[in-house]
C-alpha cells in the first residue's frame, strides 16, 4: 500500500541578514517509509492566521527581492528527485537579498512534496492523496543584528476574577502585539503576588510575534498559562512583564480569593446542627 | 622513672613530633607549589578546527547516564558549566545534554494510505474510506495540518460530484464543518477524528461533522484540519471521506487528488 513519511529537518530557521548577503542552510529529508518516492521542493510565502501561530498562504505575494535556490550540484529547486526507502537527502537552500530589499521582515516556508503516484484502477471512484511537509524561514533584513522592537500587551485577563480556595485553577491570557517592522520572542514572566509578597512566577514560552501582528502567550510546560488550587484568601495581584528588549510596559490586573466552599460547608454542618437541635427540643417537648 | 619525668619526657616527644609534622607538611606544601609551577598547565577543554570553522568546548563532562526505578526515569549529566538555555537574536544554545530532548526526534508526517476507492456507490447510499494521518515535532510551539484538493471529484468528461454542503439548515464549507446525516445531501466531502479529539475537535465537533475540501480549481487555498500549539510524537487522526450520490449522477470515473500539509507552528 502506498504510503508517505517524510521526516524534515531542522523544522523552522531564524536568521537576521543584510541587504545584499546570501546564506546557505543545511535540511535533511528522510523517506521514513518502504518505498521508493519521488519529491520535489519549492518555497511559499505566509502570513500569520490568528494569534496561535497559525499560518496562511492565503493570497500572498513574495518579495523579488529575496531569491532562493538549491545549492546541490544534483538537483535545483522545483526539480523532482528519487529518493530510495529509509534513505536521507541533504538539500542545501540559499537565500540571497537583493541590495535593495526593504528592510523588513519575510516569512516562506520551504517545502519538500511527494509526487503523487496514482495507482486507482480504471472506472473507480476515489481520490489520490499526497502529502507535503515544510520548514519555516524567518527572516530579518536589517542592517543592524539588534533590531528595535516596540510592543504592547493587550487583553491581559485572568479567569475566573472571583474563585474559591479550592476547586477551579487560574488561567491567565494576553495578547502581545508587535509594533515594530522585525518579529521578536515573547520572553517574559507572570508574576502573582498576594500581600506584595511572590506568590508564583511563570514563565513565558519564547513564541515569535511577528511584525505588526499579534500573538496570545502561552507558559512553559503547558499549553495555557495556569496554576492550580488551592489558594489562600485574598486579594492578589498579576503583573505581565517582558523582557526589558521589547520596550513594552507591563500589563496588572488583580482578582480575589473568597473561602466560598469552606463557608457553605459551615452553613451546611450549622444547619444540621440546628435543624438537629430543633428536632431534638420538640421531641424532648413532646 | 619518677611520674614527673615520664610526663616531661611525653611532652618533648609531643613537641618533637609536632615539629617535624609541621616541617612535612611545609615541605609537602612547597612540593605542591613546585609541581604546579613546573607541570604544564592543562585544561579540559578541547578544540576542533578546519579551514571554515573552529569549535571550542568549554569543558568536558565527567559523568552522565540514565537511571530507572519503580515509577521513576532519571538522566543526569556532571560537570556541564553553566548549564541551561541561553538565547540572543539569531542564536540558541542549549548547554547540558538533558536539553537535547525537546529535539531529539525530527518533524515527521505519515499518511498510511494514498489510495481512497470508494469501490461502487449505490444512490442515494453515503460510501465512506478512510485513511491515517500521523504527526511527530518537537517544537514546542505545535504544528498545524491543511487540506486541500485540487478540484471536485471529476470524470474524464468533466462531470463532478459536488462538494458536499452538508444537512439542509445546517450548511458546511471548506473552512466550516457541520452534521451531515441525512441521504438526500449528495456531495463529496471528509473529516478528521481521533478518540479524544486532540487537535481535530477545533475543526469537527465529532465524527458527524463533515466538510468539503478547499479545491486550487476555485482559487481557494489549503484549510487547517488539525494543529496543536505543543510538542507532540505521533499524534494522530482518521481522515474519513464520504461520498453520497443521487440516482441521476452518471456513471462512470471519479477522480481528483489530495495534498496533505504538515508545517510547524511559527
Amino acid at each position: 500500500m502506498p504510503n508517505f513519511n517524510l521526516s524534515l529537518s531542522p523544522e523552522q530557521i531564524e536568521y537576521v541578514l543584510k541587504p545584499g548577503i546570501t546564506i546557505t542552510q543545511a535540511y535533511e529529508v528522510t523517506n521514513n517509509s518502504d518505498n521508493a518516492i519521488t519529491i520535489s521542493t519549492e518555497v511559499l510565502a505566509w502570513q500569520p492566521s490568528g494569534n496561535n501561530g497559525n499560518i496562511s498562504y492565503q493570497d500572498v505575494v513574495a518579495s523579488p527581492n529575496i531569491i532562493f535556490s538549491l545549492n546541490n550540484a544534483d538537483i535545483k529547486l522545483g526539480q523532482t528527485f528519487s529518493l530510495a526507502p529509509k534513505a536521507k537527502q541533504q538539500l542545501v537552500l540559499k537565500v540571497s537579498s537583493a541590495q535593495e530589499t526593504s528592510l523588513e521582515d519575510y516569512y516562506y516556508t520551504f517545502f519538500v512534496t511527494q509526487q503523487s503516484q496514482n495507482t486507482n484502477s480504471n472506472n473507480a471512484i476515489g481520490s489520490q492523496a499526497t502529502g507535503k511537509i515544510g520548514s519555516n524561514i524567518l527572516l530579518t533584513v536589517s542592517n543592524s543584528e539588534n533590531t528595535s522592537i516596540q510592543a504592547q500587551i493587550n487583553k491581559f485577563t485572568v479567569s475566573p476574577k472571583i474563585k474559591d480556595v479550592f476547586f477551579t485553577p487560574l488561567t491567565f491570557k494576553a495578547e502581545i502585539k508587535n509594533n515594530s517592522q522585525n518579529f521578536f520572542k515573547t520572553k517574559g514572566t507572570i508574576i502573582i503576588n498576594k500581600n506584595d509578597l511572590k506568590i508564583k512566577e511563570l514563565e513565558l514560552n519564547d513564541n515569535n510575534v511577528l511584525a505588526n501582528y499579534s500573538r496570545n502567550i502561552t507558559c512553559k510546560d503547558q499549553d495555557t498559562c495556569t496554576i492550580q488550587a488551592p489558594f489562600w484568601p485574598g486579594r492578589y495581584t498579576a503583573t505581565l512583564k517582558l523582557d526589558e528588549s521589547i520596550n513594552a510596559p507591563s500589563a496588572n490586573i488583580s482578582f480575589f480569593v473568597f473561602p466560598f466552599s469552606i463557608v457553605a460547608i459551615l452553613i451546611l454542618f450549622l444547619a444540621i446542627f440546628l435543624t438537629g437541635f430543633k428536632l431534638r427540643k420538640r421531641f424532648i417537648e413532646k | 622513672m619518677k611520674p614527673k619525668m615520664i610526663n616531661k619526657t611525653i611532652k618533648d616527644m609531643s613537641s618533637l613530633h609536632q615539629g617535624r609534622m609541621s616541617i612535612y607538611r611545609q615541605v609537602g606544601f612547597i612540593f605542591f607549589i613546585f609541581l604546579f609551577l613546573i607541570t604544564p598547565k592543562t585544561i579540559s577543554a578541547q578544540t576542533f578546527t578546519s579551514d571554515k570553522l573552529k569549535i571550542q568546548f568549554g569543558n568536558f563532562n565527567m559523568g552522565s547516564g540514565k537511571q530507572t526505578g519503580g515509577g521513576y526515569s532519571l538522566t543526569n549529566t556532571t560537570g556541564q558549566n553553566a548549564p541551561g538555555q541561553f538565547s540572543n537574536q539569531g542564536f540558541v544554545l542549549k548547554s547540558g545534554f538533558q536539553y537535547i530532548y525537546d529535539n531529539i526526534y525530527p518533524f515527521s508526517f505519515q499518511i498510511d494510505n494514498l489510495n481512497i476507492n470508494f469501490g461502487d456507490l449505490t444512490p442515494d447510499v453515503g460510501s465512506t474510506a478512510s485513511n491515517n494521518i500521523t504527526i511527530t515535532t518537537p517544537s514546542r510551539r505545535g504544528y498545524q495540518i491543511m487540506a486541500v484538493a485540487n478540484r471536485p471529484l471529476s470524470s474524464t468528461i468533466g462531470t463532478i460530484i459536488p462538494d458536499a454542503t452538508c444537512d439542509s439548515g445546517t450548511p458546511c464549507t471548506e473552512s466550516v464543518s457541520a452534521p451531515w446525516t441525512t441521504n438526500t445531501a449528495f456531495g463529496f466531502g471528509f473529516n478528521a477524528t481521533n478518540t479524544a479529539g486532540i487537535g481535530t475537535s477545533a475543526y469537527f465537533t465529532n465524527s458527524t461533522y463533515y466538510r468539503h475540501f478547499a479545491s486550487l480549481s476555485n482559487q481557494e487555498t489549503g484549510q487547517i484540519i488539525m494543529s496543536e500549539s505543543k510538542p507532540v510524537k505521533d499524534s494522530s487522526a482518521k481522515i474519513t471521506y464520504k461520498v453520497l450520490v443521487s440516482k441521476f449522477q452518471p456513471a462512470g470515473s471519479y477522480e481528483n487528488s489530495i495534498s496533505f500539509i504538515a508545517v510547524p507552528k511559527y
